[in-house]
């Protein structure tokens, strides 16, 4: 957007930058709200805690390396392949991509900040002291070590004494808040922020993604919460809810794969808009069959709460029952199989430009492929008997959840750098990154397959010579490698682009979402101009693009404030006031890790959190103008 | 340049489901009604493991004292709505002193719970899953009436203070909003606690 430099408007620039920047200073950097720098900040340490997962691979990988290796004594192994899991999911993969959905979706949306700037932030505090307990934890050998799901009544107090699943269950508790509250925010700010014009049904499919992930969301996290809330109480109040005694060890199994399954697609469909955006873009056309992939996602989101028992079926569930699920999902490969067909279909005959972005894209197609045949055998109960709890199961995920989330999510990194820093990321080394990821990742995971169908189990810390699987375990131990410097070239690419990386324009890709319709990186204010848009396409739509269309004048500078339109037509309803910086939202996670984490030494340290958490909420909405008043 | 949308005449704020604020405590009230659900499934999921359900040697709660307390709490709602309707027909009056007769009868409500659990129930929360089940749904529910008390205290004084108006009342809505959800999800806590045992136990 090229604004036409008359003097008053200056002046208002100056104001907008006035009312929006965040207060430079230590301190101050707790008080901070603005969408950009708080997405900026989950993505960050998502990648950080990101780096944390793999090292802890590469760990896993040596003491694998060869039979009975003592590199790692079993008690370390177990805690290190428990926060391999718990970190990947919960610490970088859903934080990762709400922080991209925080920093993308307002500035998609064609708005300034988000409903609920400080929720926002409050989500990151609660993330970053859940994230720095569990390391902490790990550092000082009592990190969790029953897996990633601590399945009771290993993870019980009689079999886990400890500290350790304390950790697990009290931190998992609170940890979920931030999803939360980040999944509600998103929800509330794409029915009411869109620009004007931007009706549902020309809302790019990046956001509906993030729409239906929210949605997932809200509806798959709450039963972790309470889950982990009561193995908590089993652990430490003598209760019964997973006990043998009394309670049903299964009904956790339960309530942790009602969470465990739809989270698989809370970081999948994200991964999904990232692909749409990257082939709109590299492809320079619209897509191929908007309503049918829009229709796909929302139908995956369902789906996706389904199939949550195709985890146990090894728990000796009804037959009926799972055969319910069996067929369930199978049938979440229709609707994936659609977006498939469309975005082929969009590639077709389109001269695509192979830059890195793309590259990642054509290889999520082939691992998520391979990754999608495997799913469809271990669906199937008679094999699943066969290869649960082998490496084949390991081989199947990894192929899934790094195939269908971390390849489009390097993707999205390479398409929005130049958004979120000003300068683009090298494309020769990200082609070098990407060829020697895709290999590494190959090479590692896909003889883990055969492993598994040669009946290596999963989560043994060492195996004896003479069962056949030294070969491929050696071979998977230096393919990780390969792997690893392959995620390793990407991160140098991030840091050194930083500094040297050239100077990108607004819109170096030519794309089409608004976005891209500001500076590179975009100011505090997000727009100068806020404009309205007529299609789905309005970086593309007419002679001129959005230059033509009018502009929404009459939002207040002075303050921080934001349009508000209607769900459906975007229609102008009001302007909403926004607040400002606020330590709050950080006392406030500090009142909510006490309040929980404060259960490991007494439980009475819960009613103080209580009260805490009271006191922070209310300075959190106390109004200036109360005391303005008086 | 082409013809300009001006927003300086629309409204700086909103209500209802025009508001943001709105759309977030629906989003809480599902993701705690969420809960609600995850309790009584496990309730029911328990039970399926018991012959009998309480277990054998416990006795079923009377249900004389929660049901009073019940309609006690259901009271509650009347206020949150008299003074919300006057509120929106532009009388802010109410708002200073209705709501303390909602909190009034939640205390009610508390101290009854707290003498029922008190002594006069034959179970503790580590006598059997029943217990477990049981003693947590009240604790979560308490805190939640907890909770909702101590927001109302806030949202009275500030309208002590004259700090709401019938165009800036979203805070209210939500607040009352919010007391309706903690009432009503008490309903399915109390038939399945009180009456889902007897039921099908």
């Amino acid at each position: 957007m090229i604004d036409s430099a008359s003097i008053p408007q200056d002046k208002e620039t100056q104001q907008l930058e006035q009312t929006w920047g965040s207060p430079p200073g230590f301190f101050a950097w707790f008080t901070w709200v603005n969408q950009k720098n708080i997405g900026m900040r989950f993505i960050v340490t998502g990648f950080v805690f990101f780096i944390l997962g793999v090292v802890l691979a590469l760990l896993m990988r040596i003491q694998l390396a060869v039979p009975e290796n003592n590199f790692m004594d079993p008690e370390t192994y177990n805690q290190v392949f428990s926060m391999h899991g718990i970190t990947m999911m919960f610490l970088f993969a859903v934080p990762v991509m709400e922080g991209i959905a925080v920093y993308i979706i307002p500035l998609m949306l064609g708005t300034r900040d988000m409903t609920f700037p400080r929720l926002n932030a409050f989500g990151y505090y609660i993330y970053l002291i859940a994230g720095v307990m569990m390391y902490a934890a790990l550092f000082l050998k009592i990190a969790p070590d029953a897996g990633w799901f601590s399945y009771p009544p290993l993870a019980g107090a009689a079999f886990s004494p400890g500290l350790g699943l304390d950790f697990y269950t009290t931190v998992i508790t609170f940890m979920e808040i931030s999803a939360l509250v980040a999944a509600i925010e998103l929800i509330a700010t794409i029915f009411k922020c869109k620009v004007p014009g931007m009706s549902l049904n020309r809302m790019p499919i990046f956001v509906w993604s993030i729409l239906v992930m929210s949605f997932m969301i809200v509806f798959a996290l709450p039963p972790l919460v309470i889950a982990s809330l009561m193995l908590a109480l089993d652990r430490m109040a003598g209760m019964h809810f997973f006990t043998a005694a009394s309670g049903d060890p299964v009904l956790w199994q339960h309530l942790f794969w009602f969470f465990g399954h739809p989270e698989v697609y809370i970081i999948f469909i994200p991964a999904l808009g990232m692909i749409s955006s990257i082939i709109i873009t590299f492809t320079q056309r619209p897509i191929f069959g908007y309503i049918p992939i829009v229709l796909s996602i929302v139908a995956i989101g369902f789906i996706g709460f389904g199939l949550w028992v195709h985890h146990m079926f090894t728990a000796g569930l009804p037959q009926l029952g799972s055969n319910f699920f069996t067929a369930s999902s199978a049938m979440i490969a229709i609707p994936s199989g659609v977006q498939i067909f469309c975005w082929i279909a969009t590639l077709w005959g389109s001269k695509p430009k192979l830059d890195t972005p793309l590259l990642h894209v054509l290889g999520f197609f082939l691992i998520f492929i391979i990754g999608g045949l495997s799913g469809v055998m271990v669906a199937s109960v008679p094999f699943d008997l066969q290869a649960h709890d082998t490496y084949f199961v390991v081989a199947h995920f990894h192929y899934v959840l790094v195939g269908g989330a971390v390849f489009p999510l390097l993707g999205g990194l390479y398409y929005w750098y130049p958004k979120f820093t000003g300068r683009m990321m090298s494309e020769r080394l990200g082609k070098a990154a990407f060829w020697i990821t895709f290999a590494g990742f190959n090479l590692t995971f896909f003889p883990m397959h055969k492993l598994g169908l040669d009946g290596m189990p999963r989560r043994v810390y060492t195996y004896i010579d003479g069962l056949g699987w030294n070969e491929a375990n050696l071979f998977i131990s230096i393919s990780s490698v390969v792997l690893a410097i392959g995620f390793m070239l990407t991160l140098l690419n991030v840091l050194i682009s930083l500094r040297r990386g050239i100077i990108a324009k607004d819109n170096p890709w030519n794309a089409d979402t608004l976005e891209w319709a500001t500076s590179s990186p975009p100011p505090s204010y997000n727009f100068r101009h806020i404009r309205t848009v007529d299609s789905r396409y309005p970086l593309w739509s007419g002679t001129g693009g959005l230059e033509q269309n009018p502009v929404v004048t009459g939002i207040r500078s002075d303050r921080r404030e934001i349009l508000l339109t209607s769900i459906l037509e975007s229609q102008p309803e009001s302007r909403q006031p926004l607040p400002g910086p606020s330590p709050w939202p950080f006392w406030l996670a500090v009142a909510v890790a006490i309040t929980f984490a404060g259960m490991m030494i007494h439980l009475a340290i819960p009613l103080l959190g209580f009260l805490l958490c009271f006191v922070a909420i209310a300075g959190w909405v106390w109004p200036k103008q109360v005391e303005a008043a008086k | 340049m082409s013809k300009n949308l001006d927003a300086s005449k629309l409204p700086d704020y909103s209500y209802e489901f025009k508001s943001p604020l709105w759309w977030g405590i629906i989003g809480l009230v599902t993701v705690e009604g969420t809960v609600v659900a995850t309790l009584i499934a496990s309730f029911f999921y328990l039970q399926g493991n018991h012959a009998a359900w309480p277990p054998a040697g416990t006795n079923p709660p009377e249900l004389l004292l929660p049901t009073l307390s019940t309609l006690v709490l259901l009271a509650s709602m009347v206020p949150v709505y008299l003074t919300d309707k006057a509120f929106k027909s532009g009388n802010p009056e109410p708002l200073g002193r209705l709501p303390l007769f909602s909190i009034l009868l939640a205390l009610i409500f508390l101290a009854i719970k707290a003498y029922e659990y008190g002594g006069h129930i034959d179970f503790r929360w580590d006598t059997h899953a029943y217990g477990s089940v049981v003693w947590l749904m009240i604790g979560f529910h308490s805190a939640h009436v907890i909770a909702v008390i101590l927001k109302t205290l806030v949202i009275v004084y500030l309208a002590r203070k004259h700090y709401f108006t019938p165009e800036k009342r979203i805070a209210v809505t939500v607040n009352g909003l919010y007391w309706y959800f903690v009432a009503a999800a008490w309903i399915p806590l109390y038939l399945t606690i009180y009456w889902g045992s007897r039921i099908w136990g």
